[in-house]
């Protein structure tokens, strides 16, 4: 029984809330010396809230952090610094006009070692743990496996013994993905503690020792990477098994092609991967969902699509005009309502009114020569907030004071109202509330009888209860499309959603 | 001919010192990403407390000090907004600038046409005072020309030489790294607005106690502007505040030589504007010519920190 390490860190009940929301509930979890872990889940599941509140940049609302066996409670980064606890954020923290070593004196406690014999000690530290990198060169000219580099030097340098990555390889290319690996073995071997977030399946499978799953908030399993006999298993349980068909579809009656792509790639002038080799064709009469998990490349390839970044290769063709990836161009093309995932800022603007916020993308329907007919607007939104029984203030009020779903639905009745031949539909429900969902699920596939839908969602409830077809996008590229009536269909697009290709 | 260069380099010198020390002080507060547009509010308030202090007790020492102490109260007040309330900054700053306006021609009036109680006339340094040409022009000056030439090194190596100095450049370019690195962002910024406060309210000294001793109402007449934007002139670097100073002190002289060999080709207004416009002309060449410079400014400049948002 006693055979187990002492942990270096236990969390017991770490409870946090933003507002309504918890984004930890009653967490439990300890943590052993030289041992590499994976926590594991899907976007919105509570990491890295966890991981902040571990590293004293968010303080838990209830629950307790022992390390070494004493209750410590920390007030700043710094304090979990000086316990010997550093993280590496996503949004690296680095002051990128100044040099790799002022970086990382920056960092160094207070009146402790000159400058000079510092340099040593950090040339001293790259050399052990394989972190090659110019002291002198300006972060700002690092590439981003070497700004990582810098920041894991940074946490070494203070002495730091648990190490916290917040999905570490969302910016890395493959190779710098196997040398930071590499990094961790070292560092596991050394006795340190590495914890990484991450929703990709096979990085989990290559590197960690222990493996913790979050859904929703709370800590579902805790087991030992030796035990997972399948990715199948940890797919599912990230996804969790709760999947209802509680809409109401009639079968698709597909009409003429709307959109059709091949070889798409973009975006251009990135060095952003983005998306590579798309292609799809999509109906009128007919919704095609394109799912995936958040940053493999769906929220570029929307933008492309809309017209708020250039495309680089490939062609399309759209409403039988056909177009190279170039001349697509910035700008939104007549004919594609766009939905954007983001309601406060890219789809609407907080500070004006609602009528205002409905004329927005269709300036010139309510124009008459140069003067806006706020009339005929006004009327257009008041049926609108009929129609999708809008709550709110009213159409006087500022849409910054509209609920999500309230603001969404206004969005959705706009785009609607531009009888589009195609609606581009990104994340549409995502932060809604099951009222607000069922609402704009309804309207979406009742849009379906006029035109297509393309459907961008890392929601595989929503794909499965939307799409006619469901098209899963891994690393910028379509794996696979396959068609939503086949209940089958749904474990293969979780492994797929996960990078697992089966045959 | 070498005397009126003498003469027109003294007297450049000694116009340029309350924009030289202004901008120090500004440079250190925007290093630390905090824009104070109350400079010519701060200078105002420091003035008049220079020369109050002065009057009331004759001591040079204190008059200095009260006129520095005035102006970092000023910036306190603009660092309680910016920094612990998160007040837009240029908002903040220019209600200082109203502000030091307001008081100091409210409070001042008393003082108006009395003599001033200190004068801290050119102290010819020993030896240095007897080169010629250069002597002339920047050795027979007053102490506090003196210290700003002191200071300029010293901020220099501040910023650049020292590990405060690292942490100051880092708040105003990526707060929240710095955070990370657990450096306390409040206090440095409260510190640097502070110093920034200090240098303002030096400058006032300077003007009511050495520049034209005496209480005048708004006597700064624009040259707190002139440092923020020197500031941008200068690309944050203290030594190359120098050049920017200079180059106002020196069109200030030309304008007073002008006068005072009696040129009338040229109306005294528009001398007068001359050091003014150049320096819009000067921001506008900087602005436009390199994106180099542009690149230069704190890139946290006027953002403030708020760790959970």
């Amino acid at each position: 029984m006693t055979s187990s390490p002492p942990a270096v860190l236990e969390l017991s009940g770490i409870t946090k809330h933003f507002g309504d929301i918890t984004a930890n509930r009653a967490i439990d979890w300890s943590l052993n010396a030289g041992r590499i872990y994976a926590l594991l889940g899907e976007n919105g599941a509570g990491k890295s809230t966890l991981m902040s509140i571990l590293a004293g940049r968010y303080q838990p609302d209830a629950g307790t952090i022992r390390r070494q066996g004493r209750t410590v409670r920390f007030q700043s980064p710094a304090q979990a610094l000086a316990a010997g606890i550093g993280m590496v954020y996503q949004r690296f923290m680095l002051v990128a006009p100044l040099s790799v070593a002022e970086n990382i004196r920056l960092h160094g406690a207070a009146g402790r070692s000159r400058s000079d014999r510092q340099g040593a000690s950090i040339r001293e530290l790259a050399v052990r743990y394989g972190l090659a990198v110019d002291p002198d060169a300006l972060v700002q000219d690092l590439s981003m496996g070497e700004r990582q580099r810098v920041e894991i030097l940074k946490l070494l340098n203070r002495r730091a013994d648990i190490l916290i990555f917040d999905e570490p390889t969302a910016v890395l290319t493959h190779t710098e993905i196997a040398g930071l690996f590499e990094v961790f073995q070292r560092l596991r071997d050394e006795g340190k503690t590495i914890v990484f977030i991450t929703h990709k399946l096979e990085e989990v499978m290559a590197v960690a020792d222990e493996i913790a799953v979050m859904r929703r908030g709370r800590m579902v399993a805790r087991l030992a990477a030796a035990d997972v006999r399948s990715q199948h298993d940890l797919a599912r349980l990230m996804v969790g098994r709760e999947i209802i068909l509680n809409v109401d579809k009639p079968p698709a009656a597909p009409g003429e092609t709307v959109l059709a792509v091949s070889g798409l790639s973009g975006p251009a002038g990135s060095s952003r991967p983005g998306f590579e080799e798309i292609a799809f064709e999509v109906r009128r009469g007919e919704i095609l969902a394109i799912i995936g998990v958040a940053g493999n490349g769906q929220e570029d390839l929307a933008a492309g699509l809309a017209g708020l970044t250039p495309l680089k290769t490939g062609r399309l063709t759209f409403k039988g005009r056909r177009w190279r990836a170039p001349q697509w161009g910035r700008k939104p093309h007549e004919g594609i309502a766009y939905i954007p995932a983001d309601r406060d800022r890219t789809a609407s603007v907080g500070a004006i009114d609602l009528v205002e916020n409905f004329m927005l993308t269709q300036l010139a329907v309510f124009s008459r020569a140069l003067r806006l007919d706020r009339r005929r607007a006004a009327a257009a939104t008041a049926a609108a907030v009929e129609r999708f029984a809008i709550r709110g203030g009213g159409l006087k009020a500022p849409a910054g004071n509209l609920s999500g779903g309230n603001l969404q639905k206004l969005v959705l009745a706009r785009e609607l109202a531009r009888h589009p031949d195609l609606l581009l539909a990104e994340q549409p429900t995502q932060g809604l509330d099951v009222r607000a969902t069922e609402a704009v699920w309804q309207a979406l596939l009742h849009q379906r009888a006029a035109s297509a839908v393309l459907l961008i969602t890392g929601d595989l409830k929503e794909a499965l209860s939307l799409a006619d077809r469901i098209a899963v996008i891994f690393r910028g590229r379509i794996l696979d499309t396959i068609a939503a009536r086949d209940s089958a269909a749904i474990d293969r697009i979780k492994l797929l959603m996960a990078g697992l290709e089966t045959g | 001919m070498i005397e009126e260069l003498a003469f027109i380099g003294q007297i450049a010198v000694k116009s340029s010192i309350a924009v030289l020390l202004a901008t120090l002080g500004e440079i250190i507060a925007e290093r630390s990403g905090v824009l104070n547009l109350g400079v010519e509010g701060m200078m105002l308030t420091g003035a008049l407390a220079g020369a109050a202090v002065g009057v009331a007790t004759g001591n040079p020492v204190a008059a200095t000090v009260a006129a520095a102490l005035a102006g970092g109260l000023l910036a306190l007040v603009h660092g309680f907004f910016s920094i612990s309330l998160r007040v837009n900054q240029v908002l903040s700053g220019l209600a200082l600038t109203i502000l030091g306006l307001g008081l100091t021609s409210f409070l001042g009036r008393p003082l108006i046409g009395t003599r001033p109680g200190v004068r801290l006339a050119p102290w010819p340094i020993p030896g240095l005072a007897e080169i010629p040409l250069i002597g002339d022009i920047f050795f027979r000056q007053s102490v506090l020309a003196y210290l700003a030439y002191i200071l300029v090194p010293l901020c220099w190596v501040l910023l650049y030489r020292t590990r405060t100095g690292l942490k100051i450049r880092a708040a105003g370019e990526d707060a929240a790294a710095v955070d990370a690195a657990g450096i306390n962002v409040f206090r440095l910024r409260y510190l640097c607005t502070l110093a920034g406060g200090l240098g303002a309210g030096l400058a006032g000294a300077y003007l009511s106690l050495a520049y034209t001793p005496g209480w005048k109402e708004s006597m700064t007449g624009g040259q707190g502007w002139v440092a923020i934007a020197m500031v941008i002139f200068a690309g944050w670097n203290p030594l190359k505040a120098v050049i920017g100073a200079f180059l106002f002190g020196g069109l200030t002289a030309l304008q007073f030589y002008f006068q005072a060999i009696g040129i009338e080709l040229i109306p005294a207004y528009i001398l007068r504007m001359l050091p003014y416009v150049l320096t819009i002309a000067v921001m506008v060449l900087v602005n436009t010519g390199g994106g180099r410079r542009r690149g230069a400014s704190p890139a946290a400049l006027g953002v403030a920190f708020n760790r959970e948002g």
